[in-house]
């Protein structure tokens, strides 16, 4: 299978990663709330920020404030899971979970996330064990060129969390912020109702 | 072969590469010292550059280089006919189309290209009002191109029509498509000395090696094309672009890898569309709907610089059984980008041609699968040859029946559910597929019994890694866990484009040619090895499954493929040369059931019936999922997809996906697939035609015959909107 | 788009000081449409000062009227326990509204907010008043489809994208803001302003001035509401034409219909004139249809938004005329 190759190189990509992007060691869980104790706020252009990504906690150094989240995981963390189709919230490859909720990572920057916790759909699987919408997603084929698959697993996965997976028309419209070009939607609908049994 | 895995619905191969993200798609390439490109593009159409000023975007911060048309370095027009566009930009002052590159900006982030490129300031001498739009320029009949003649006669049309009792005519508006592929095109140009890899999103490497290889002026063995997974292309990433050109110039001008991804606006002036064509169609029938003739033109957007026609007619030359035929293909130059192909060409003469046939029936008081089978053609029509295999009569059957169709009144607005109009239509898909040329294909036979096939192809997500897989596996005997199926490296043996619907047949060829061999090399060795138990056995009498060779004349002498190559000692190599796939013609039927609102002309569609001939389906999965691709392609043409162009400046006005509308999932109803599954003859590829642009045709017309239906209302403009049932 | 600075204070009060001050400054809630400003060259700001964290995201009901803090997202009100019960007209609008994504991003301040989709406006290139104040409109010769046919003129005939926007007009709700000078709170049927010929001022807000908050005064038990949203594709669009309706009736005879109109005008649209053609009156068929035909009474419409006039009578048509029982 291809597999072998390409999770080879993956590896490796993970290692060039770390240095961008080091974890911290064990701490104080970021803050979240909106009072954080800290100086009078200045204007900065550049920054630096902390995200937890995928459960690990990560210092972004030196980040410019107009760079997205997307692009800070996919051009600084090496995290190129989330992918960018439109740049413009319209096509919803960019899916990420932060704190537990789906946003598009193309609409909003990086330093506004900082101290939350973000989940990609590289942060699903435990070890070889897939996460059950993507199992659903393989055995209903629910992609084809796979290129919008991770943001509609992230959707999907927020989708079942948030309990909009009563009827097909209901998952047909909540997942309607993801568009598949190759057009796998009656797979993706069967897909998320696999695995909203599962999960529950 | 009697491993049972060619047609099994196994799961992509590929799969959990891309539910994990771990599937490395060309944006998403990393390698050392990589630089952003960006562009920026023009915002007239018509005229020529009398002032570029780059100082503010060279002084802006991270910026490496920003090249214009008076610093870019000189590129060659690429001969080699996959680069469509007439000319490359960024090499002289003249604008040929709004959204053309002006100006590349190299910098060491993607935020800073893309500032950097805003930054550049250009003034324009504008040359005359720019045209835009079909209506506003001059048809013409252009010679013939690399696609045959624009005019196709058989027969005499007025005779024809003189000898029919009932004649429709009717015009057809497309408008201007876009793939809108969710990735985007990009390139990534890695130049090490005097060679270069080029990471690029392509359905067609060898085009891309070609091209760069020309423009660039680099010997062919020096570029070197990898595209391993590709985000969707529907014939957009077929032909090779300007973009990828002028990345590479770039990446060497700096002396850096350059990646440059394009963005959403810039796709839509970069790598096609579909050409905005009117259609003017008339056919003529006996009362009991005998085609006696069928007269059409079609009128297509061209650029000044090019008079290549993608909208092709063959479904009007070569579907049905008509004596009398006229067929011609009008050009209109507009000051618009190169337009291209894009999936199922034949859909816009199909869907005139279908939409026609209904009014035909209506006029007949015909049904309009029956009007559809009295002119069946077991031949292509084009040139009189017999198809290898052609099942569409029982297409139309088992889907008529599935849908329940025998239950439907004719008459429009008939059918009503609450204060719903009900309507069902129908239509013939058909597509041309392969007859282009096949493709290489090299093995490696290693000595635990595993198969490694490479072959410089392209899965689009059409299915070539698993498909291929299946048909190894299904060749050799073998598990398919022990096949590994490589493609997207131009240095394996290529195949042609992945486009035309040829993967499949031409892929599928090779590699069942190249495991054949192998096979019969493996099945030599082991009647001959000492010590083999098929020592001795004759060859013929020898077949393989499971891993396995044995004696079909006591199936318990038996050997296993890892024991004869293992005791060779060594890999066993093979490698094909391509041939040439057979033209096929891949058809099906199409039903539809459409909901309107009467008060406010919304148009749901609510159920999908379709069945297909693709000759031997390789995969059921793989197969479906292409199929409801297709459709729901159709119900996005058909009900709301179009590119508008501003009619002062020739710019497209919606260049993004909240304003080019590409169909959701809430626009998505019950889809039902069938296939026939019966190999066709003329097929090296176990049987199976190409097929992936079969199920988007039809489906079109079969919409808009609905409406009629639930209606009475006739649209012969598209995008069908709710403000034209008002 | 141009590197900016970026800060977060803690108290709204900074936030709009820090604002106020630099004419190039902006406030970031969401953030979903800002962003997609700033990428396609509508905007630019050397500042950007986020909000998003201020305490300005409660929901609160008291005295007969809900408060929505400004901060809250379009999701959380739209499923507020309150919303679908008492305000089902705003819950249908929200989740009508962009994708489920951008719905738990975006927030109620920022949705009013919001600009026009106006590809005229968007693209730049093209001559726009609001975008280039002098520059001229691009539109008014263009491909009009998504453009007003009421409230426009020679200088900008853009539509105001928020469902939110429309379903709150009907509601007769009214927002809070602070700004440079103080709080204070203005009804939105004067926050909205018709482009007339400053198309570049969309609303009443002064520079530095944030939306804190919107009220929306809770109906009576009995008022039926229903928002339609009329689309090319089934979902995640903006409105071709879209109707929120608010009908108070006793017996058949209308005692209140507010009804205001999105999608053909260059802001969320109330006329009081179609309202009142029905007050009073029972409701039928044939009411209602006068009472569209008085509403689009004064549309300028041109080539591609004709069907704009008609599509939104059928519509008021639509959501009216479930409540007729029957009467034409």
């Amino acid at each position: 299978m291809p597999e072998h190759s390409r999770r080879n190189v993956l590896k490796s990509g993970g290692a060039a990663a770390a240095a961008v992007m080091a974890p911290l060691p064990d701490g104080p869980r970021p803050v979240t709330a909106p009072h954080q104790v800290r100086q009078a706020a200045q204007p900065k252009a550049v920054t630096d920020l902390t995200l937890e990504v995928n459960g690990e906690r990560h210092r972004l150094e030196g980040v410019e404030a107009r760079v997205t989240l997307l692009d800070a995981l996919r051009e600084r963390a090496g995290l190129t899971g989330a992918k960018k189709g439109c740049d413009r919230g319209e096509c919803g490859a960019c899916t990420v979970l932060a704190d537990g909720r789906r946003i598009k990572a193309c609409l909003t920057l990086a330093v506004m996330q900082d101290g939350r916790s973000i989940t990609t759909v590289e942060g699903l699987a435990r070890g070889e064990r897939l996460h059950p919408v993507q199992e659903a997603f393989i055995r209903r084929d629910a992609f084809q060129c796979g290129i919008c698959t991770p943001g509609q697993i992230m959707s999907a996965v927020a989708c079942i969390e948030e309990g909009h997976t009563g009827s097909e028309d209901e998952i047909r419209e909540w997942m309607s912020g993801n568009l598949c070009r190759c057009s796998c939607y009656p797979n993706i609908v069967d897909a998320v109702a696999d695995a909203a049994k599962a999960v529950r | 072969m009697n491993t049972d895995v060619v047609g099994r619905p196994l799961s992509r191969v590929e799969s959990r590469l891309k539910v994990t993200g771990a599937a490395e798609y060309t944006a998403d390439v990393r390698v050392p010292r990589l630089l952003h490109g960006f562009m920026a593009m023009s915002t007239i159409a018509r005229g020529r550059i009398t002032r570029i000023d780059t100082r503010a975007a060279e002084a802006a911060g991270g910026v490496v280089a920003v090249y214009t048309h008076e610093t870019m370095p000189r590129l060659k027009q690429p001969t080699y006919r996959p680069f469509f566009k007439p000319f490359i930009p960024i090499q002289s002052p003249e604008i040929h189309h709004a959204g053309q590159p002006v100006a590349f900006v190299v910098a060491q982030t993607l935020e800073q290209a893309q500032r950097a490129a805003e930054l550049v300031e250009v003034e324009y001498e504008e040359t005359g009002r720019p045209l835009g739009e079909l209506a506003m320029g001059v048809p013409f009949l252009a010679p013939s191109g690399p696609d045959g003649p624009n005019t196709f006669e058989r027969g005499d049309v007025a005779e024809g029509m003189a000898r029919a009792d009932v004649r429709v005519e009717a015009e057809f508006t497309i408008p201007m498509h876009h793939h809108n592929p969710i990735e985007p095109h990009a390139t990534t140009a890695v130049w090490k000395g005097s060679k270069v890899t080029v990471y690029e999103t392509t359905q067609a490497l060898g085009n891309t090696q070609h091209v760069v290889s020309e423009a660039l002026d680099v010997p062919l063995d020096d570029v070197r094309v990898i595209s391993r997974y590709l985000g969707g292309g529907f014939g957009s990433k077929g032909p090779v672009w300007a973009h990828t050109v002028l990345a590479c110039a770039a990446a060497r001008a700096v002396g850096r890898p350059v990646k440059l991804v394009l963005s959403r606006a810039h796709m839509f002036t970069s790598n096609g569309h579909r050409a905005e064509t009117h259609q003017r169609i008339g056919i003529g029938a006996t009362r009991d709907g005998r085609i006696t003739a069928l007269d059409h033109v079609s009128t297509q957007q061209v650029t000044r610089g090019d008079v290549a026609l993608f909208n092709s007619s063959e479904p009007i030359r070569m579907l049905y059984d008509i004596p009398h035929l006229s067929n011609v293909q009008r050009t209109v130059r507009l000051d618009l980008p190169t337009q291209s192909f894009i999936r199922s060409p034949e859909a816009c003469s199909s869907h005139a041609q279908e939409a026609a046939l209904d009014e035909l029936a209506h006029a007949l008081k015909l049904d309009p699968v029956e009007l559809r089978k009295r002119n069946w053609s077991s031949r292509n029509m084009a040139d009189g040859e017999e198809w290898g295999s052609n099942y569409l009569r029982e297409c139309y059957d088992r889907a008529a029946a599935k849908f329940g169709w025998s239950r439907r009144d004719p008459r429009p607005g008939s059918m009503r559910d609450g204060g719903e109009l009900v309507g069902w239509g129908m239509a013939t898909s058909a597509h041309t597929a392969g007859g282009r040329p096949g493709s290489g294909a090299r093995m490696t036979f290693d000595v635990r019994g595993r198969a490694r096939i490479q072959v410089g192809t392209h899965d689009l997500g059409t299915g070539t890694y698993t498909i291929m897989t299946q048909i190894a596996g299904e060749v050799l005997g073998i598990p398919v866990e022990d096949v590994l199926f490589e493609l997207g490296d131009s240095a394996f043996p290529l195949s042609y484009a992945s486009g035309a619907s040829t993967t499949a047949p031409g892929v599928g060829t090779a590699v069942n040619r190249v495991c054949s061999a192998a096979r019969k090399a493996v099945i030599e060795m082991a009647v001959s090895q000492p010590g083999s138990p098929l020592r001795g056995v004759p060859a013929e009498r020898v077949d393989t499954g499971d891993g396995h060779l044995f004696d079909t004349a006591d199936r318990r002498t038996r050997v296993s493929y890892r024991s004869v190559i293992g005791h060779g000692g060594k890999p066993l190599h093979f490698e094909v040369e391509p041939v040439d796939t057979p033209l096929g013609y891949s058809t099906g039927a199409v039903f539809v059931e459409v909901r309107v609102d009467p008060l406010l002309g919304r148009i749901r569609v609510t159920r999908v019936v379709g069945c297909y001939d693709p000759g031997t389906v390789l995969n059921r999965k793989t197969a479906r999922s292409q199929v409801l691709g297709g459709i729901i392609w159709g119900i996005g043409f058909t009900l709301f997809e179009h590119t508008l162009v501003d009619p002062a400046t020739a710019r497209i006005v919606n260049p993004n996906l909240s304003g080019y509308l590409i169909p959701v999932n809430a626009d998505v109803p019950d889809i039902q697939v069938q296939f026939i599954d019966r190999p066709d003859p003329a097929s090296d590829a176990l049987g199976a035609r190409g097929f992936g642009e079969t199920p988007m045709t039809g489906v079109t017309a079969a919409i808009a015959n609905a409406v009629f239906h639930a209606t009475g209302k006739r649209v012969r403009d598209l995008p069908l909107t709710q403000d034209k049932l008002l | 788009m141009r590197d900016f600075s970026y800060v977060r204070p803690d108290a709204a009060a900074e936030a709009v000081r820090l604002v106020a001050r630099s004419a190039d400054a902006t406030f970031v809630a969401g953030g979903t449409d800002l962003l997609n400003l700033m990428k396609d060259g509508a905007e630019d700001h050397a500042l950007v000062v986020d909000i998003s964290r201020l305490p300005l995201a409660g929901i609160e009901e008291s005295g007969g009227r809900l408060r929505i803090g400004a901060m809250a997202r379009m999701a959380d009100v739209a499923l507020h326990p309150v919303v679908p019960k008492r305000l089902p007209l705003l819950s249908q609008a929200l989740l009508a509204s962009a994708s489920p994504q951008v719905r738990t991003m975006a927030t109620i301040g920022g949705n009013l907010l919001q600009r026009t989709r106006c590809w005229y406006f968007r693209g730049t290139g093209f001559a726009c008043n609001k975008r280039e104040p002098g520059s001229g409109c691009a539109a008014l010769e263009g491909r009009s489809r998504w453009h007003a046919v009421l409230g426009g003129g020679d200088h900008c005939i853009a539509v105001h994208p928020s469902d939110l926007a429309v379903a709150l007009r009907a509601l007769d709700a009214t927002v809070h803001t602070l700004g440079p000078d103080g709080a204070r709170t203005v009804s939105l049927a004067d926050f909205y302003r018709e482009p007339g010929d400053t198309p570049h001022i969309d609303n009443a807000l002064r520079h530095g001035e944030l939306i804190t908050a919107v009220e929306v005064p809770l109906p009576p038990a009995g008022t039926h509401q229903r928002y339609l949203k009329l689309r090319d594709r089934a979902t995640f669009e903006f409105a071709v034409v879209s109707v929120a309706a608010v009908l108070r009736t006793r017996g058949r005879i209308v005692e209140e219909a507010r009804l205001a109109f999105g999608g053909i005008a260059t802001q969320p649209w109330r006329s009081a004139e179609a309202e009142a053609a029905l007050r009073g009156k029972p409701l039928t068929e044939r009411n209602i249809a006068a009472a569209g035909r008085v509403l689009v009474r004064d549309a300028q419409p041109r080539e591609d938004n004709e069907f704009k006039v008609e599509l939104v009578q059928r519509a008021l048509q639509d959501v009216l005329g479930r409540y007729t029982g029957g009467s034409r």
